[in-house]
């Protein structure tokens, strides 16, 4: 019984449990970080950009999961 | 006094309370299962001492992130709480769907059981130790993902106390509910919780990484509560696009 193992599963598992859903996340947030800081655009239409973003993800990452359950 | 507002306190607050509410019952059938097998001693010795681990874990990591500078603190806990928030959320969907099994109490209550009595056949002289440690693990896994939601919504306004009362309280109601009726809290919506957990922290997540890079977002601490309604509308949209027909569930 490996505690401290278990522990860094644990961790792993909270973050990056779905591995497109966190690579999509980090891309979003990178994108429009580079929106903001880079190309400086106004800050609320880079906010809308986030916020749809994810919402997006979130539609695409459980549909893609609900289509290849039933190949597992 | 600074008075933190309520638009954002009762969120923060309400979210630590329900997210512990999830894994304290997870947590609690672990340890309710240790202690109905191999006794209460081992069980509550696991239980008190991972509680301290993770007590310990918000009392250091807690003031530190406070020497973070604000922005950066900010971005980093609004992507994590993205990364978490949006997994809970994305879970609950597919549970909601009935493409993913619910979580089931009654199961696990059995698994663990069955696990311990094998211990049981194989080592007698360490029984309770290896008791110990099945409690202590448990509530130690568990309260992982308590102690990061208390410090994520809790660290950025100085809500770090409430959140953490809000986690206790959730403790100290699932315990009273468990001693009460002594066996495995099946009947409890964790679905349902979860579904509303994921909401609020995905919300805050969006919330704070845009604050983290300068966004100003319109209605300040209010924003909250559009984005947590935008989250809840589009999960249960995507729940029931996705949902199947009983049959094929069953299948």
């Amino acid at each position: 019984m490996s505690i401290i193992g278990d522990v860094f599963t644990e961790l792993f598992a909270m973050f990056l449990a779905d591995a497109w859903l966190s690579l999509a996340t980090l891309l979003l947030v990178a994108i429009v970080s580079g929106l903001v800081v880079g190309l400086q655009i106004e800050p609320l239409l880079a906010g809308g950009v986030l916020l749809l973003g994810c919402l997006g993800i979130l539609v695409a990452t459980a549909s893609r999961e609900a289509r290849c359950w039933p190949r597992r | 006094m600074d008075l933190t507002p309520w638009s954002i306190a009762a969120p923060a607050v309400g979210s630590a309370f329900l997210a512990s509410l999830v894994e304290v019952v997870e947590a609690f059938t672990i340890v309710l299962a240790v202690g109905t097998l191999q006794g209460w001693r081992p069980a509550a010795f696991g239980t008190v001492a991972a509680l301290g681990v993770l007590g310990v874990s918000i009392g250091v990591l807690g003031p530190l992130l406070g020497l973070v500078p604000l922005h950066l603190l900010q971005l980093v806990i609004g992507v994590l709480l993205l990364l978490f928030g949006m997994g809970w959320l994305r879970k609950a969907i597919l549970r909601s769907a009935g493409i993913i099994p619910l979580h089931d109490e009654d199961a696990i209550f059995a698994s663990e059981a069955t696990q311990l009595g094998k211990a049981a056949g194989r080592q007698h002289q360490s029984l309770g130790w290896i008791a110990g440690l099945t409690a202590f693990k448990a509530v130690l896994l568990e309260g992982l993902e308590v102690v990061f939601i208390v410090i994520a919504v809790g660290t950025g306004r100085g809500l770090l106390w409430p959140a953490s009362l809000g986690a206790l309280a959730a403790c100290i109601v699932i315990l009273a509910i468990g001693v009460a009726i002594h066996r495995p809290l099946a009947r409890v919506p964790e679905n349902t919780l979860k579904f509303g957990v994921g909401t609020m922290l995905s919300a805050f997540g969006v919330f704070w990484t845009g604050e983290g890079l300068g966004i100003a977002w319109p209605g300040q601490d209010l924003a909250l509560a559009v984005f947590a309604v935008l989250f809840l509308a589009v999960g249960l949209a995507t729940a029931s696009v996705l949902r199947r027909p009983v049959m094929e569930v069953l299948q």
